[in-house]
């Protein structure tokens, strides 16, 4: 069986017109169905945003995070980073300090969220943060996991990340 | 005898004994019920062509039969076209299963739209089950009474009118007869109260009693229920009953008023007889809907219209959804699909995905037998059957195809109706996040397809279920009648040439 091209779903039968999953179109043109898609403001958007990059990893993709103009972040290959931001008084510490990206400013949380690898999918899961997680302008609820595709873009606070699977 | 026996078993009128009985028992490997268990559809038809290969082979009967038949043929008989489409004509040999849908379109025969003009058009014998219980009080009760005046208003003289109100009683309001003193069935509807509690069954089978008085092959009988309400502890006794009388030529449509009703409940009780369910969402709209109803029954082609589906042993039909001319999923579990009226100027379309095995040997192969069952009004016998044995050919080396367009734009549509019917599977599972999952991606497609309000309706039932673990009455209702809705759009909706 293939797998579905937008949404990596893995039982994608010969001869099936659209994926099960997720529901897009699986016709053979390539070039006439692929969307496009723009970049977004880090507004709350008030009706989200459709996104299609793959969320199916290989087993050496690496996970890089774009934050602001600064050098890209590859993500260590854990099963589980946590975003946050590192301070003095705390006890648990987030794996991933963005500190240096405006964090306090932006008002993100020590333990802010975590993004979780799991077998060839990518999960991002709000841990309860005081401002809140954005995952293509929609809030998430805290503790529940969302899939992420390749090129979401994530908000923590008002701390926006990007990211991409490479390889 | 009502079916042909001829075509059943695929043979020419002058087939010798010989002939019918190879035919018989080529039709009958495939259809025997010992290698069809799983497979309903092959049980209805094996009863056919063992019934037609007895008269066949009985000498006094198929000669009888012959002489009636041409009599029949003589007059001018109207006939039925049967199309069938499959969405790839050539596949590959695979290691693993694969899809195919066909679509089946039924369609009128043209010259009966000139004859319609000359004749009166197809008699009624029209039954109305209206709930008229408590939360039916105010403006939803004097709706329901403005819109039966209406239809007794387009009633013609010809026709059988009756009326059944009901709460946790039934009561008939106008005894099934002929639509002479239009004043005085007026008269009897006003006097509806709402009171008390909801008993569907109850309702049911008083309108199905008056129905039948006036039963008829030559009539459009035909029951619609209103209702606003949950019933409770009666939905398999009404869907049961529902089943008996599709048999008899009845079918029921179902409206369900407002958000508290159960849209499983009736749109099985529907699709049992072929009738339609729909979604009114206030009372304003109930008079538009009753009449649009009304007056696509008036104009009725054929009855009792059903097919049924034979795939082969080794081939699984997995589903079957009306996509016109009211979209509709259907049950599979009969063995045969009631379709209801054909009218006579709209087709009726049904799509079909079937999986074929894995590891098809190369060369043509057959998937599956669809017979088409009908009753033709203006026909003195009005019987009329088509069958159609679909096959393809397993190549190695298939040319690529385009799938016909009326196949992909309406499983386009018909994809987001079956993913918020995913997303209410997973939440009766308890599998909240799947459920979220689901709804998050049909608001994407429905997004991509410019449907911005159906989208946000989707994202708000997402949230619903994420904070509540269940999607809200108006929301499962909007998501599953709007995304059916959709279907009216597509092309297979064009009008017969």
């Amino acid at each position: 069986m293939k797998n579905c091209p937008y949404c990596g779903w893995s039982h994608v039968r010969e001869g099936l017109l659209f994926c099960e999953e997720c529901g897009q179109p699986l016709t053979t043109d390539a070039s006439v169905t692929l969307p496009t898609r723009d970049l977004k403001s880090s507004e709350n958007i008030n009706g989200a945003v459709p996104t299609w990059g793959t969320t199916t990893l290989s087993k050496d993709s690496t996970i890089v995070l774009h934050i602001g103009a600064s050098e890209p972040l590859t993500l260590p290959a854990e099963t589980e980073t946590i975003l946050g931001r590192r301070d003095g008084a705390s006890v648990r510490l987030p794996d991933l300090d963005l500190t240096p990206y405006g964090a306090l400013e932006k008002g993100v949380s020590r333990i802010h969220a975590s993004i979780q690898r799991k077998d060839d999918t990518l999960m991002l899961v709000d841990m309860g943060s005081s401002n809140g997680t954005h995952l293509n302008g929609q809030r998430l609820v805290a503790e529940q996991p969302r899939v992420l595709r390749d090129g979401d873009e994530i908000r923590l606070g008002k701390l926006t990340v990007f990211i991409y699977f490479k390889g | 005898m009502e079916m042909d026996p001829y075509v059943v078993l695929g043979l020419a009128p002058n087939a010798n004994d010989h002939d019918i009985k190879s035919a018989y028992r080529r039709a009958a490997r495939r259809l025997h019920p010992d290698v069809n268990q799983n497979n309903p559809g092959a049980a209805v038809q094996f009863s056919d062509i063992t019934a037609a290969h007895e008269l066949l082979t009985n000498v006094d009967r198929r000669v009888a039969y012959d002489r009636e038949a041409a009599e029949a043929q003589s007059e001018n008989q109207l006939t039925l076209g049967f199309r069938i489409t499959p969405s790839k004509r050539v596949v590959g040999p695979l290691s693993e299963p694969q899809v195919i849908y066909l679509l089946a379109e039924i369609i009128p025969d043209p010259r009966a739209r000139d004859k319609q003009e000359q004749k009166h058009e197809s008699r009624l014998n029209l039954t109305l089950v209206l709930d008229h219980s408590n939360s039916m009080n105010g403006s939803r009760i004097d709706e329901v009474k403005v819109a039966a005046h209406r239809i007794i208003d387009q009633l013609s003289p010809d026709d059988i009118f009756s009326v059944v109100g009901f709460n946790d009683f039934s009561e008939v309001l106008i005894p099934a007869t002929p639509v002479k003193d239009k004043a005085a069935l007026k008269a009897r509807v006003s006097m509806m109260n709402a009171s008390g509690g909801t008993e569907i069954f109850k309702g049911l089978e008083a309108g199905i009693a008056e129905n039948r008085t006036y039963l008829g092959p030559r009539l459009v009988n035909h029951i619609v229920l209103l209702t606003d309400g949950n019933t409770y502890g009666d939905q398999e006794r009404s869907v049961n009953l529902a089943r008996v009388v599709a048999k008899e030529g009845i079918a029921i449509s179902a409206m369900g008023l407002g958000q508290e009703w159960n849209d499983e409940f009736l749109d099985e009780l529907a699709s049992a007889t072929g009738g339609t369910s729909e979604y009114i969402k206030s009372a304003s709209a109930v008079v538009r809907f009753l009449n649009d109803h009304i007056r696509n029954l008036s104009n009725v082609f054929a009855e009792r219209v059903q097919i049924s589906v034979a795939p082969d042993p080794d081939v699984r039909l997995e589903s079957a959804f009306k996509l016109a001319p009211n979209p509709q999923a259907l049950s599979i579990t009969q063995g045969y699909i009631p379709l209801g009226s054909l009218q006579t100027t709209r087709k009726i379309s049904v799509l079909l995905q079937f999986e074929m095995p894995a590891d098809m040997k190369a060369g043509f192969r057959s998937i599956a037998r669809l017979v088409l069952n009908a009753d033709i009004l203006a026909n003195r016998r009005q019987q009329h059957i088509a069958l159609s044995d679909i096959s393809l050919e397993i190549s190695e080396s298939p040319r690529p195809e385009e799938p016909p367009t009326a196949i992909v734009d309406a499983l386009g549509k018909l994809t987001l109706y079956r993913m918020q019917e995913r997303a209410r599977e997973a939440i009766e599972r308890g599998d909240i996040q799947e459920a979220t999952s689901r709804l998050e991606n049909l608001e994407a497609r429905l997004l991509a397809m410019g449907e911005v309000e159906l989208a946000q309706q989707a994202r708000s039932e997402a949230q619903q279920v994420a904070y509540t673990n269940n999607l809200s009455d108006k929301g499962r209702k909007a998501l599953k009648y709007q995304t059916r809705h959709l279907l009216l759009g597509s092309s297979v909706e064009e009008q017969p040439e």
